[in-house]
């Protein structure tokens, strides 16, 4: 077993204000192994923001241990915290460039405690604008630059002493979805080509499902549900994860849309006859290779009539979605469902009067 | 030259000396730089020391901020004309007159400090907190996050404050002057008031606009250079 990069051991934060107690994080156990992007997801006032400070200590537990580095940080003197600090990179939703420094001197402020001649620094920061794609614009400032542009320049400048962790604090929040992906797609290559470890927090499912091999989904200060990207997508088990995976799959509205299409929205569940059902079929991994809808009409004389597909990859991994409704003999029909469940595909009755089709 | 003399004829006879224009605009120099120095220094520093010492600085400190946060409302309370009166045996202590404009230094630095204090609190502060986090993100001390980031960042708006700072103590001079303290006020009260010579308080006013737009003026060009 590798030792893990980020461990909090049970750690709790409260915030006293005018009488209130605001529990923002109540009890939490963390890990993230080296090399890993971790995903935290959770709504605004999770405690998101307030977690993540706590593997820098820009925010102090009230109790409970940080480790990265296999150091325990609440041990270390100022002096000591702030050299492990240079080992831990931050990004920002709103960036925290300095407007008074070119884009030069934002990243070479974040060199200026090294030992490194002034060539060297020159050298390095060259390097790191590189890296993200920027070094025209050494000498502008950051109002004259784009809001990923400025993003960029606040991931070279946290990688400019060369850490081995990248945290990410909604840094592809104010940025558009193209530019978004840009990012994105830039935090997976440095996590590539540097090894980085990243922990990423935001409330955009789209950016998890890109990027995170494992993910967190925290409510009201707590961690609710973690595993691995493949997991939490396949086998969801709290409500909120629920939501979040729908925000990408956009199966509830799908669902909604086509109810509304005409030639669907006289039906009724009495409109479906005893040998028509409507189903909601979800696969993942093998399954998605093999020929479902056809095996199902020649081995079954089931007939499947697709109302709705979707299929995502998932690390490399499909997982797919089809919303059908099946005809057949009512005993065939159900050979036809056990048969689909051996394949490994859940599937789960749509009951038109709880949805309300019309 | 003959045009003057018809129109400012006892701005003439009051141009020479140390008590004519001549001298009274050394004195209000004299007394608006060195004040705008030792006040700026002052007030620079509990300006920082109020940034930091408040519970959102960087190191906050309850006792410090509110008995430093007393003193500068106690002093900006004080009318500049009491606080002469008030601070006029400690000024004889320190330079053992009350008369002149090394006197005034005292009376015009405790005036101008408080508000400067204040004035730099607020300037600083309008730094966006997230730049301060990011600092402290990379390991920067609290020394290095004043003065690499607080006060280069805020460099626009302190330059702001300190022109702010710098017209009003010149308004501070002038009054100081009516009560003994030389400068271009002593002349436009003593002399254009007392002695009904208008056109020497017209003058003085004039020299007295110059220098604030001229202070004005530099401190826009300040401003403009250093906004990115």
């Amino acid at each position: 077993m590798t030792i893990p990069l980020v461990e909090l051991k049970n750690v709790d934060v409260k915030f006293k204000s005018n009488h209130k107690v605001i529990h923002a994080i109540d009890h939490v156990n963390l890990t993230v192994n080296r090399q890993d992007i971790f995903g935290i997801i959770g709504y605004s006032g999770a405690g998101k923001s307030t977690l993540v400070r706590l593997i820098n200590l820009l925010q102090k537990p009230d109790q409970g241990e940080v480790i990265v580095n296999e150091q325990n940080l609440l041990e270390l003197n100022s002096k000591q915290l702030r050299k492990s600090r240079k080992k831990i990179g931050m990004i920002f939703q709103h960036f925290n460039l300095m407007n008074a420094r070119t884009i030069f001197n934002n990243v070479a402020f974040a060199l200026k405690g090294t030992k490194l001649s002034k060539e060297q620094k020159k050298q390095r920061v060259y390097e790191l604008l590189n890296l993200v794609g920027l070094s025209d614009k050494a000498q502008a400032y950051p109002s004259q630059l784009s809001g990923g542009q400025k993003q960029r320049v606040g991931i070279a400048r946290a990688l400019a002493n060369k850490p081995n962790l990248l945290i990410s604090d909604e840094a592809t929040s104010a940025l558009d979805p193209k530019t978004t992906e840009s990012i994105l797609n830039l935090l997976k290559d440095l996590n590539k080509k540097l090894g980085l470890t990243i922990i990423l927090i935001t409330h955009q499912m789209e950016a998890i499902k890109q990027i995170c091999r494992h993910v967190a989904v925290m409510e009201q200060g707590k961690i609710i549900e973690t595993g691995s990207i493949y997991q939490i997508f396949t086998n969801p088990r709290q409500q909120l994860t629920k939501d979040f995976i729908n925000t990408t799959t956009h199966l509830k509205e799908s669902i909604n849309v086509i109810l509304r299409q005409e030639q669907i929205s006289y039906l009724t569940q009495e409109d479906l006859t005893q040998e028509e059902k409507m189903f909601h079929l979800f696969y993942f991994g093998e399954t998605t290779d093999l020929p479902l809808i056809s095996t199902l009409y020649q081995k079954f004389e089931v007939s499947a009539n697709i109302l709705y597909g979707n299929i995502e990859m998932l690390q490399g991994k499909p997982i797919g979605n089809l919303i059908v409704i099946l005809s057949g003999k009512p005993n065939m029909l159900e050979q036809a469902l056990s048969f689909l469940k051996e394949a490994q595909v859940k599937v789960e009755e749509i009951d038109l009067n709880l949805i309300g089709g019309k | 030259m003959d045009l003057i003399a018809k129109y400012f004829p006892n701005v003439i006879v009051n141009w020479q000396g140390d008590y004519g224009f001549v001298g009274a605009i050394k004195q209000t120099l004299y007394m608006t730089f060195f004040s705008a120095i030792i006040a700026g220094i002052l007030g620079l520093g509990i300006g920082i020391l109020l940034l930091i010492t408040d519970k959102n600085g960087l190191t906050p400190h309850p006792i410090i901020y509110s008995v430093l946060d007393k003193i500068v409302n106690i002093l900006r309370s004080i009318p500049f004309i009491i606080m002469l009166a008030l601070l006029a045996s400690f000024t004889r202590l320190i330079v053992h007159t009350t008369i002149g404009p090394t006197a005034a230094l005292i009376p015009l630095i405790a005036s101008a400090m408080p508000f400067y204090a204040r004035q730099v609190q607020n300037a600083l502060v309008q730094v966006d907190p997230g730049v301060i986090e990011a600092a402290q993100s990379m390991g920067e001390s609290n020394l290095s996050i004043i003065f690499n980031v607080y006060l280069v960042e805020g460099l626009p708006e302190l330059v702001r404050a300190s022109v702010m700072t710098i017209i009003s103590l010149i308004g501070l001079t002038a009054m100081a002057g009516a009560v003994g303290a030389g400068g271009l006020g002593s002349l436009a009260v003593n002399i254009g008031f007392q002695r009904f010579e208008n056109d020497v308080t017209i003058v003085a006013t004039i020299f007295i606009l110059i220098l604030v737009f001229l202070i004005q003026f530099i401190g826009d060009v300040l401003v403009k250079h250093l906004t990115h």
